[in-house]
């Protein structure tokens, strides 16, 4: 019998508006050329729709998708129940059209906003929004890249639904190591190449949910130069497409299997064969070969991003559902009636050790909403001032640049964290499929490994995004920073805390320095040891920095209506300003803290871990 | 074919309701507001019998706040043509509202006017029978099924009655109101939304209208519901069944 769908899904929208217009005014790309077809209040119904969609749509196959999983009988993969519906609705729905440009039939809505779609949609349905996800990382790079005949033929059915999309990177002996690919492409006539090779762990891989995939395929061309410098970038469909857009034959594209995963059991993950039968033909993208990594960057900043928004929507989902699993379940007394045997049972939320838990979630959780929409917004600026202020431009692309690794790495890490903490606040009730937040833990794993890994992400950081533009991008950050303490540092209620930020940025400042050391001596492999910390080091500062920020903006609206008694019809707002002090506040003093552990680590130069005999780290085996 | 849908703005069911701690009415600040259900049916309805139909158009009107604004914007997003908001900031009451759509529907003459059933804040279920009386038009409450005849002259409508499905036809213009299983509201679409905003919503003052509006009933108090008490456990089946018998008097 099918599992009864169950809506286990929840979004604060009202700590959505706060972040969007009160604390980041979002509001203010409304005002611009590039965003003037567009107004909040069309937003606003935008967001509305789509937090009913998921709430009615996805988040109730949620459950019941991730125990049935996907099938492959006979290379044809079929989805869970309710996904080829769901996959119907949404693009009736337009949601894929949002941050596409209106040239190629989208909305050319702000990411900012497109951020809040993506949280309430993958956090309702993590392994259903890939599908769509996918498919808006392969249709963003082909409306960048591709030539405009090859625009007109795959995007349109890209936008509709019609066609699905991938990114295909790695390859068995080439997951990390991209430019040891082995796939082929033999010229055939014009754009179009022969593409022969096997490519691995490509989400969305195969599926019927659409009536075509459209792969995006990493390939050598024959001759070409070896490592990245010599990968171009295909298009390649799963069944051809004509050049006047109807479906031909099957483009010899086969699906040799499928991955039984810890999490996101509902996403197909696929092996892919291309040109088993030499019958598999690719389009060059922009007709310009060798651009491939150059182009596929593209796709991937794009989606690391969209990984960090990930991690803020399953955490965000654990949180609020541990949240009220603690107001409701009875358990135990008060710890101030600790004497009396027959004090009342009280909800878990009344216990010292669950208020900790839930707390660090929260500020979590909001810090991380904060930090995308955030590096969202600077995106839109930088796009929207490019024709008009190209320095503010070049500032706001410097600031998404140097924090796309800290979205992506930071959000990935304390989804799991939080999702964790999720099923600690539920106790053994959390650790069975009865309930949602030990699914939410098994989906949030990958988030740290696909995508570039977290490591791969502190790489990113430290040997690149540090130095770019002559370190010009991290000294912004920083200087943001200290503006930020020298205006607040004084702050009844919050200016230890703001102070305590200025001494963080500047032990993070202290580790920057030590890394240049490194750099200079030639310690390359201490830099490497180090680069997963430091990333660390710096996300909790940038964190602490926007949770204190939003802190500030709340304050003021408190303060206005303090004496409020607890009838009054507002109350609640009252304590929604109140969670986001006492959040921030405890983020400070909990768990920033634990930024000069690392930074002393980190300047320790310890080499203990590379100096270690191989023996050393056990003699077993 | 002309049609008119009615668009009421209505609390969002999933919202929590507090009562003001004086008993004058609900808590209306920092909650959700929503197209009532039952109208965002007849929304429906109304399009699906202009994509049938060429040439028709789909009017909304709302009694209301002037926020109910955003009502109306849902209803052209999901495809109506324009609208219409009588713009009354005091809660009226349904007999005010018949009489307020009646100048409307006099001034537009629709050929069919579809309405939910009730709104779901006050549960009145009156305004649309009121209407129909105040017209003098046929009415057929609580469809679940409504056909057109193919010179769109006659209608049959199908209601729910207790033990089992009544099926009326009557000559238009008349008015249906609709219940829940007539349909599924679409979802607003991205591109319907963006159109909506170009797209005329008139505003017009109760006062111009020139009907008595003045309410004939007084609202005493409001109050939440009583909580729940926590249950009673029993020993055994024959404790049960006595007390059932005894204390709670039901067998």
């Amino acid at each position: 019998m099918p599992e009864a769908a169950v809506n286990h899904y929840k979004a604060d929208l009202r700590a959505i508006e706060f972040t969007l217009y009160e604390h980041l005014n979002v509001e203010q790309l409304f005002a611009l050329e590039a965003f003037s077809h567009i107004s909040r209040d069309e937003c606003d119904a935008i967001i509305a729709q789509c937090h009913r969609f998921v709430n009615e749509v996805t988040g109730p196959l949620n459950g019941a998708a991730d125990r049935a999983g996907c099938t492959l009988e006979r290379g044809v993969c079929t989805t869970p129940a309710g996904f080829k519906d769901a996959w119907k609705k949404l693009f009736e729905l337009g949601l894929m059209a949002f941050p596409m440009p209106v040239a190629d039939g989208g909305l050319g809505g702000p990411h900012a906003i497109a951020v809040v779609l993506e949280e309430l949609q993958s956090g309702a349905n993590c392994a259903f929004n890939m599908y769509s996800g996918l498919t808006h990382g392969a249709a963003d790079v082909i409306s960048n890249f591709a030539l405009p005949e090859d625009r007109a033929r795959f995007l349109p059915p890209m936008v509709d639904g019609r066609f699905a999309g991938t990114m295909c990177l790695s390859e068995p002996h080439a997951g990390s190591d991209v430019g040891a690919a082995k796939t082929r492409a033999r010229h055939l006539e014009g754009n179009v190449y022969a593409i022969t090779g096997t490519k691995c762990w490509i989400s969305a891989g195969d599926h019927d949910l659409a009536e075509n995939i459209v792969h995006l395929v990493l390939a050598r061309i024959e001759g070409a130069p070896t490592g990245t410098q010599g990968i171009s970038l295909f298009i390649v469909p799963k069944i051809w497409v004509n050049e006047d857009g109807s479906l031909g034959g099957s483009n010899d594209v086969t699906t040799a299997s499928i991955e039984h995963k810890l999490g996101i059991r509902a996403s197909a993950t696929a092996v892919l064969n291309f040109g088993e039968n030499d019958g598999c033909r690719g389009i060059l993208v922009g007709g310009k070969p060798h651009m491939g990594m150059k182009q596929m960057f593209r796709m991937m900043n794009g989606a690391r991003i969209a990984v960090g928004v990930q991690g803020l929507s399953v955490a965000s989902a654990a949180y609020l559902n541990a949240l009220r699993y603690a107001r409701e379940r009875l358990q135990g007394s008060s710890v101030r009636q600790f004497k009396d045997p027959n004090a009342p049972r009280v909800p878990i939320i009344e216990h010292s050790d669950v208020r900790r838990m839930l707390v660090e979630m929260k500020a979590k959780v909001e810090g991380m909403r904060t930090l995308c929409v955030k590096v969202a917004l600077h995106a839109d600026l930088a796009h929207a001032l490019h024709a008009v202020d190209e320095a503010k431009a070049i500032y706001h692309q410097g600031q998404v640049d140097l924090l796309t690794p800290i979205v992506k790495a930071y959000c990935a890490d304390q989804a799991f964290r939080v999702a964790e903490l999720a099923i600690q606040t539920y106790g053994g009730a959390g650790y069975v499929q009865d309930n949602p937040v030990e699914q939410y833990c098994r989906d949030a794993k990958i988030f740290s490994i696909y995508e570039g890994t977290n490591h791969i992400q502190a790489l990113d950081l430290v040997a690149r995004k540090l130095q770019q533009h002559g370190g010009e991008n991290f000294t912004a950050f920083l200087t943001e920073i200290a503006e930020f303490v020298a205006a607040h540092s004084d702050k009844p209620g919050l200016g230890a805390e703001i102070r305590a930020l200025g001494e963080a940025s500047a032990a993070l400042q202290r580790a920057a320095g030590s890394l240049m050391e490194f750099f200079m001596s030639g310690k390359i492999d201490q830099v490497t040891l180090v680069a997963n910390p430091f990333l660390e080091v710096m996300a909790d500062v940038a964190i602490a920095h926007l949770l204190l920020g939003a802190a500030v903006v709340a304050d003021a609206k408190r303060t206005k209506d303090e004496d409020v008694d607890d009838d009054e019809p507002n109350r609640h707002e009252v304590d929604f300003y109140s969670g986001k002090v006492m959040a921030a506040k405890h983020f400070v003093n909990f768990v920033l803290p634990a930024v000069h552990a690392k930074v002393g680590a980190i300047v320790s130069g310890d080499r203990s871990a590379l100096d270690m005999p191989d023996g050393g780290f056990s003699t077993a085996f | 074919m002309k049609i008119l849908a009615t668009v009421k703005r209505v609390p969002d069911p999933e919202t929590s309701i507090k009562v003001k701690p004086d008993g004058s009415g609900i808590v209306a600040d920092n909650i959700k507001w929503v197209v009532n259900p039952f109208d965002e049916i007849a929304v429906e309805e109304s399009l699906r019998i202009k994509e049938k139909v060429a040439g028709s158009e789909v009017v909304l009107v709302s009694v209301g706040a002037k926020v109910a604004q955003e009502q109306l914007r849902t209803g052209l997003a999901m495809g109506a043509d324009r609208a219409i908001l009588v713009v009354a900031e005091d809660g009226l009451e349904p007999l005010a509202v018949a009489r307020v759509l009646v100048k409307v529907i006099e001034s537009e003459q629709p050929d069919l006017v579809v309405m939910g059933k009730q709104s779901i804040d006050d549960d009145s279920n009156a305004v649309g029978q009121m209407a129909a009386e105040l017209l003098g038009w046929p009415q057929a409450t609580f469809a679940s099924k409504l056909e057109l005849a193919g010179d769109q002259k006659t209608a049959t409508v199908t209601r729910e009655v207790d033990g089992g499905l009544e099926t009326l036809s009557f000559p238009l213009p008349g008015i249906v109101t609709t219940d829940l299983r007539l349909n599924e509201p679409r979802y607003a679409s991205l591109p319907g939304i963006m159109k909506a905003r170009k797209k005329e919503l008139k505003e017009i003052e109760v006062g111009a209208l020139g009907v008595d509006v003045a309410p004939k009933a007084r609202l005493v108090k409001m109050e939440p519901p009583p909580k729940r008490q926590a249950g009673k456990k029993v020993a055994s089946v024959e404790e049960l069944v006595h007390l059932l018998h005894t204390e709670a008097k039901v067998i």
